[in-house]
């Protein structure tokens, strides 16, 4: 099994949903194809079940928004041979994106989802928990990895952030020490 | 910022409370500051890289256990908190949790880059800066990681501001 | 004075704000059923990350897992900085190990180059990398023997990790944060003497290793508690895409040096550490064995190496040219971290900031089999199982 036999039967599998599909001139020589959104699963059960893709590397996307689309890449290994295999499929970038989830073909695509969902807003339709696995709860909905999420960088080294943004950090983190008594008899 | 932030909470509500009251103000207060700065069991909570070289100095080659300091794995039982690496905003609550847990008297070592001013991860969106706005530090250890040797004589430098009694875990001069 | 009721209202106030309202409901309890919060701050790992555990008697029935409380976001911290200023953040990722991060980082970025280092830096990367591995076996297992109540074996690992870690610092000049490799090389050469050195403090670890192990085997109630416990099928192991010595434990041998070669890997020699049962008792086996063959390798390493040059003499970028450019495109190197297969997909896009890093580490797919392990055990399991699988919280939290 090598990767112009897997190239070839994907090619001749799936001619409209696979395009693009090369192999890579370096180490550890990559199939790359991309996908088209609709058909991923049925593109993963067909690599999964007659080709020996066993293993699930890691779901990833990457944020473009001159071109108006997120990619969600796909890395595809095996514990059977040595071929690996990008798949990368686009998706709108509107208000809702979403594409379908890959937890029935791979078990281990439960936390890679999340984690896309929580960094870059896609959502997964199907998937059975979409919470926040890495980020705190009141952070949800702010799309960090995105190219315009306005926090970042954190220029001042400061706790608050700065001195006029005292109470937008009380409400979030109230600073419980202040609320203790008032008296202050045993201070200097 | 207002000045209540920073000092640990000591309310006299029992008589216990007066004795030490009266005590301080005493030469027996020398001989408790001896005993205490002899013994000064930290709360093992490595946070960050730092928590690393913190497990390493307590182990055999750069041992603490001959000054009397030992690792706890309960705030309970622990006198000082050492804040060894990049604070997150998930982590804070917790943090301000265990300080709260530790009984008085309570010291609070800053270890490592991160905890000072943020370190590597000064630009992140996630992390917290200056954490001596919320807790009375008394020892900042500077290093990306600290040495354990820096360590040790951070430990020793706490056990000299406690035999000069102008340490931030006690409070001297109750009028 | 102050009123001491208005401070125990206050107490009882602050302790009731204590409750994590996801857990609670997530989580139906009945009458014979309590939750037990192993907290942020755990002895079992360094590093921070909580497990709910529904336990009814002794045995859990269920458990959860909180990450997210070491995360710095160095994936958008890499994305504003250029590509040498990105690699001492690299190196804090996974900080048991950072020369493996700094190598999965260097290699990809060194693929979209189109560079290869020369055969003396291949080699200095190959021996760094196995002393990397050794000193992280060493503290994985030393802590993992902490959680059992072994304290003497985590003693006696670490201060043998200490001649090791004064072997890297001899090169690279740090305990735990290195950031040696550079693009298309590394930062200086071997010193004189070192040779000697390490070839003594390998042979007297590869004694301590056999010690090591008669120890494990000859214990009674550590056999008691280990074997038979935490068991991993081959299917559980395939179904959760882990790597590294947990899969290996099971009978599956699958290395990365094996499978994707990298650097001088094809040209030396050595054997894929594998068990039979998958069960605490194997993982631990098996990790003390291939600290054994990291030092046969190191040796065969430096009986091969030559004389030569560190950076190949045409560079495209300059390597002193911190704004160095890197053509557009993608790039995945997989290398084996001692936890199993780490890489970094980096999307470039012609400019001397990286548009895009991801971080594959291995400890993420650990921790998520974690949760299906944890059925129907006892209590005391708990921790063994959790500190047998030797991941690392600050990998998945990034």
């Amino acid at each position: 099994m090598d990767g112009t036999t897997v190239l070839d039967s994907l090619k001749s599998q799936f001619p409209d949903a696979v395009a693009d599909a090369l192999i890579d001139s370096q180490p550890p020589h990559i199939v790359c194809a991309n996908v088209d959104k609709g058909r991923i699963v049925d593109v993963c059960s067909y690599l999964k079940d007659n080709l020996q893709f066993n293993r699930l590397s890691g779901i990833t996307s990457v944020d473009f928004p001159e071109a108006t689309k997120f990619e969600v890449v796909y890395m595809i290994a095996s514990y059977d041979h040595s071929v690996v295999v990008k798949l990368k499929a686009d998706v709108v970038r509107d208000e809702s994106p979403s594409i379908d989830t890959v937890i029935p073909v791979w078990w281990n695509a439960n936390w890679y989802e999340r984690e896309v969902y929580e960094f870059m807003g896609i959502c997964f339709d199907g998937h059975p928990e979409m919470t926040v696995l890495v980020l705190a709860d009141d952070m949800m909905g702010e799309w960090p990895l995105r190219k315009d999420y306005q926090e970042f960088p954190q220029t001042t080294a400061k706790y608050p952030y700065s001195d006029d943004q005292e109470s937008v950090v009380e409400e979030k983190y109230p600073l419980e020490w202040k609320s203790w008594p008032t008296e202050r008899h045993y201070l200097e | 910022m207002p000045k209540d932030i920073r000092t640990p909470m000591q309310i006299i509500t029992t008589t216990t409370g007066a004795i030490h009251e009266f005590l301080k103000k005493s030469p027996a207060q020398d001989v408790i500051n001896w005993g205490r700065k002899n013994s000064l069991w930290f709360m093992t909570q490595p946070m960050g890289c730092c928590g690393v070289e913190m497990i390493a100095a307590g182990c055999s080659h750069y041992d603490t256990d001959r000054f009397g300091i030992i690792p706890r794995c309960s705030p309970r039982h622990a006198d000082v908190m050492i804040i060894s690496g990049y604070i997150v905003r998930k982590y804070f609550p917790a943090l301000k949790r265990l300080y709260a847990q530790m009984p008085s008297p309570k010291w609070v070592i800053c270890m490592g880059n991160c905890s000072i001013s943020g370190g590597p991860f000064y630009r992140s969106y996630n992390t917290l800066q200056n954490i001596d706005e919320i807790f009375p530090v008394d020892v900042y250890i500077t290093g990306c990681p600290p040495r354990p040797e820096a360590l040790i004589q951070g430990f020793v430098e706490l056990q000299k501001k406690i035999k000069a009694k102008t340490d931030k875990g006690t409070i001297y001069g109750v009028k | 004075m102050v009123n001491k009721h208005d401070v125990k209202k206050r107490m009882r106030q602050l302790a009731a704000e204590y409750i994590h309202e996801p857990q609670q409901e997530a989580y139906k309890l009945d009458d014979t059923e309590m939750m037990l919060h192993i907290g942020p701050q755990n002895p079992i790992q360094p590093g921070p990350f909580l497990i709910d555990l529904k336990i009814s008697g002794e045995t859990v029935r269920d458990s959860k897992l909180y990450m997210g409380y070491g995360h710095k976001g160095i994936e958008k911290i890499l994305e504003s900085m250029t590509y040498i200023q990105g690699l001492p953040v690299t190196d804090r990722i996974c900080y048991l190990s950072s020369l493996s991060n700094n190598e999965a980082y260097v290699s990809s970025v060194e693929r979209l180059l189109d560079i290869e280092p020369p055969e003396r830096s291949q080699y200095i990367r190959v021996i760094m990398q196995e002393l990397s591995r050794i000193q992280s076996h060493l503290l994985g297992t030393g802590e993992y023997a902490t959680d059992l109540g072994f304290v003497t074996m985590f003693l006696f690992m670490i201060r043998e990790r200490e001649y090791v870690l004064g072997l890297i610092e001899d090169i690279t000049g740090a305990r735990i944060t290195h950031c040696f490799p550079r693009f298309g090389g590394v930062r200086q050469d071997l010193p004189d003497g070192w040779r000697e050195k390490a070839i003594d403090v390998l042979s007297m670890i590869h004694e301590k290793c056999e010690m090591y192990k008669e120890l494990f085997s000859s214990d009674r109630t550590y056999k008691m508690r280990t074997v038979g416990i935490g068991t991993l099928t081959k299917e559980d192991v395939m179904k959760a895409g882990l790597t590294g010595p947990s899969l290996r434990a099971t009978g599956i041998d699958y290395d990365v040096r094996k499978v994707y070669p990298t650097l001088v890997y094809p040209d030396i020699d050595f054997k894929v550490q594998t068990a039979e049962n998958g069960d605490i008792f194997d993982r631990v086996m098996v990790r003390v064995n291939e600290i054994q063959e990291s030092c046969w390798i190191i040796e065969q390493a430096l009986d091969q190496i030559k004389p030569g040059p560190l950076f190949p003499d045409e560079l495209p970028y300059g390597r002193r040219t911190p704004s160095m450019r890197v053509p557009p495109g993608d790039a995945y190197v997989p290398i084996e971290d001692p936890r199993g297969e780490m890489a970094m997909y980096i999307v470039s896009d012609g400019t001397d900031k990286p548009y895009r890093v991801k971080i594959r580490g291995p400890a993420f797919a650990l921790m998520q089999g974690l949760p299906p392990m944890l059925e129907n055990v006892y209590i005391a399991d708990v921790p063994a199982i959790a500190a047998s699988m030797d991941s690392c919280n600050s990998e998945v939290d990034r």
